[in-house]
């Protein structure tokens, strides 16, 4: 199975919010996280179909997903950030009417309903309107709705808004689980959550794609670039106005401060082993600041 | 669950709009049973006025008529010559409003022979008028043409219809009243619009859109779902509407007196060129609100799939049925110059008495057809293109 973004662009009024997207993706996980603003929900949509590019298209095994149309919705699972409820339905209702809508077999539909509501933790509270569901809860009905008919190609947006640790880390194990064989697009501002599932992680902002590379290619691009420098709390104060720094802890009364550079930046820096948060830093803080954007 | 089921439980079996359908209900019932009930005064009188007619009903009798016209004029002495100040005074007084009824009657039989100069030149009455039309026209040579056809058709059906007899049909008379008359496009219309508009406009503003639009059955097969479900609670309300008025009109009585009588027999119904009986036509009327609130509520879910709030799609809608409704009762000057609007518009072509209750005919590509035929024709066209365009508007619909 392919996925095939080719040349997509797609503007709001003057604002260009796309900007020449082409991008392949295959089986796998492949995380898309960047600022707000940078387009991730904009790409997200167009791939679910629920918003068409001004420009390109996107190919699902080489023919134009717009021809192919109810059969390639009928492959998607789509999580969107601002889920909707109908006020009288239960959980159970909303369920069932998802399935209504992939067009899924009564019975088969059932036991779905079941499998997944054990595995987001819902079977207790189906019987409840969702409405009155916390937020955790209804996302993680969302997530039930997405996985119900087994896509083949899983979009989630923003899917761990709401989850406590706990439930994020269910919900990473879920969908680690779900993917072999299948696509999971997942879109998120938070780095750990595609860091450890994510076969490919895309980079983006302003429209445009920067990177896509796996977890480790990050971590390994961000070798030498990552220090810890020990500093009072006065110093910091000064210091945070000109370096990008990724963390800071208190540590014997000194603040253990951890800076994103390309050289030593001070005397006293050690280097510390990279992780894809630096690099998002990196990639989004650092290097647009060098450059003067 | 179908998605049918779904869709149909959404618009109509939900605790709200389930409450709202009882409170129609209750409201519906409570107008059949109060304009029965006080039809001529209080329930009693009603009696009497029965027993009293079962001795005249039948054709015109002389000695009747003199009788009637004696009351009559001394009536209007007394009231004037309003017919609803008159029938206001004389409430309670079975045997003046017998009077009061044979004297119209009488009158309706004067019309059938002779008409009522000055006739409308496009609609003329009568066996005499439109016996002397026809020689008119056959004198200019126009045996031929459009015109003729259609005072020809009309005297053939005035003829065989037969001179109008006398029956106690006021039962009747008060149901055709609450399903034919304007206030029938406020009680039925207006609830109907408030139910069907969220069809569509519910989604974006819940946000179901979402999933909906990016499903394999988001595009087309919901679309016939709504649908469905659109006319499935547009014929709910309108039989709740039909059977309360029905059932609680003739409760009071007890009685369906008048039932077998020819619909000439009904003062709205008399120049009606349409065979049928009472009970007949109370079918055809309520085979033709079912008709006519379901192309409405297809108007309505075409409003509403184009707008982004259920208020903004009912607020659409209603403009639409009051705007026919308000050129509809303009002067003639008006409804003269948008004539086909008018005639097809939802004002008058959702009124029973309009569309049955007399006889016009229309030109089409050289065949003469009839108002109810021609209206059919028009409204399905509307519901075609309503459907088509709901459709259309779905496979291209965004989220933004």
């Amino acid at each position: 199975m392919e996925l095939q973004f080719e040349k997509i662009e797609k503007s709001y009024q003057d604002k260009k919010v796309l900007k020449d997207i082409s991008v392949t993706m295959g089986t796998g996980v492949y995380g898309l996280v960047g600022p707000n603003g940078a387009g991730k929900t904009t790409m997200i949509r167009i791939m679910a179909d629920v918003l068409r590019p001004d420009k390109g298209r996107i190919l699902y095994n080489g023919r134009d997903s717009h021809d192919v149309g109810d059969e390639y919705r009928a492959k998607i699972g789509y999580l969107p950030q601002d889920l909707g409820f109908y006020s009288d339905f239960t959980g159970r209702d909303y369920l069932e009417y998802s399935a209504a809508l992939k067009g899924m077999e009564k019975a088969y539909a059932k036991k779905r309903i079941e499998e997944l509501a054990y595995s987001v933790g819902l079977q207790e509270e189906l019987r409840r309107h969702c409405s009155a569901y916390s937020g955790g809860m209804q996302r993680r009905l969302g997530i039930a709705q997405a996985l119900i008919d087994n896509p083949e190609i899983l979009i989630l947006d923003e899917p761990t808004s709401g989850l406590d640790p706990f439930e994020r880390i269910k919900f990473r194990n879920i969908i680690s689980a779900y993917s072999k064989d299948r696509l999971v697009l997942l879109s998120t501002h938070i780095v750990s959550d595609v860091e450890q599932i994510a076969s490919q992680i895309m980079m983006m902002e302003y429209g445009v794609i920067h990177h896509m590379h796996s977890s480790g290619e990050y971590v390994k691009m961000m070798a030498g670039k990552v220090w810890l420098v020990e500093m009072s709390a006065e110093e910091l104060v000064e210091y945070q106005k000109q370096a990008v720094i990724s963390n800071v802890a208190a540590k014997d009364g000194l603040m253990e401060v951890r800076v994103i550079a390309e050289s030593m930046p001070a005397d006293s820096a050690v280097q510390a082993v990279p992780n894809l948060e630096d690099a998002y830093l990196y990639i989004f803080h650092f290097l647009p600041e060098r450059a003067g954007r | 669950m179908s998605l049918f089921h779904f869709e149909f439980r959404k618009l109509l079996f939900n605790k709200k709009t389930v409450s709202l359908l009882v409170c129609l209900f209750i409201l519906y019932s409570l107008i059949g049973f109060v304009t029965s009930m006080f039809l001529i005064g209080s329930g009693k009188s009603y009696s009497v006025y029965e027993e009293l007619a079962a001795g005249y009903e039948g054709p015109l009798k002389e000695e009747k008529a003199v009788w009637a016209k004696e009351i009559y004029e001394e009536v209007s002495a007394r009231y004037g010559t309003d017919t609803r100040m008159i029938a206001r005074s004389v409430k309670d007084q079975p045997e003046t409003m017998l009077a009061l009824k044979y004297n119209e009657f009488t009158e309706r039989v004067d019309e059938y022979w002779n008409g009522t100069p000055p006739e409308s030149d496009e609609e003329p009455y009568g066996i005499a008028l439109l016996e002397a039309k026809l020689s008119e026209l056959e004198m200019e040579g126009k045996q031929n043409t459009f015109a003729y056809t259609k005072l020809s058709d009309s005297l053939k059906r005035l003829t065989a219809l037969g001179e109008p007899e006398f029956a106690n049909i006021l039962l009747w008379e008060n149901l055709f009243v609450n399903w034919g008359e304007h206030m029938m496009q406020f009680l039925l219309f207006i609830p109907l619009t408030f139910i069907i508009a969220p069809v569509f406009a519910v989604e974006r503003s819940t946000g179901m859109d979402h999933l909906i639009l990016s499903s394999g059955s988001g595009r087309r097969k919901i679309v016939t779902a709504k649908l469905l479900s659109i006319l499935a609670a547009s014929v709910t309300v309108t039989l709740i509407y039909v059977a309360a008025t029905f059932i609680f009109g003739f409760l009071p009585h007890a009685s369906l007196h008048g039932w077998d009588a020819a619909i000439q027999s009904v003062p709205t119904y008399a120049r009606s060129m349409f065979g049928f009986r009472t009970w007949q036509l109370a079918v055809v009327g309520a085979v033709w609100l079912i008709f006519t609130g379901a192309v409405y509520s297809l108007i309505v879910g075409f409003v509403s799939s184009r707008m982004k709030s259920q208020m903004g799609a009912a607020g659409v809608s209603l403009a639409i049925l009051f705007i026919n409704v308000g050129l509809a009762a303009m002067g003639d000057a008006v409804t003269q110059r948008f004539k086909p609007l008018i005639d097809f518009g939802l004002a008058n072509v959702t009124l029973i008495k309009e569309v049955f209750g007399g006889y016009k005919m229309f030109h089409v590509f050289g065949m003469c057809v009839s108002y109810p035929v021609m209206a059919v024709f028009v409204l399905g066209l509307i519901a075609v293109l309503a459907g088509f365009g709901i459709y259309h508007g779905q496979k291209s619909r965004t989220v933004v």
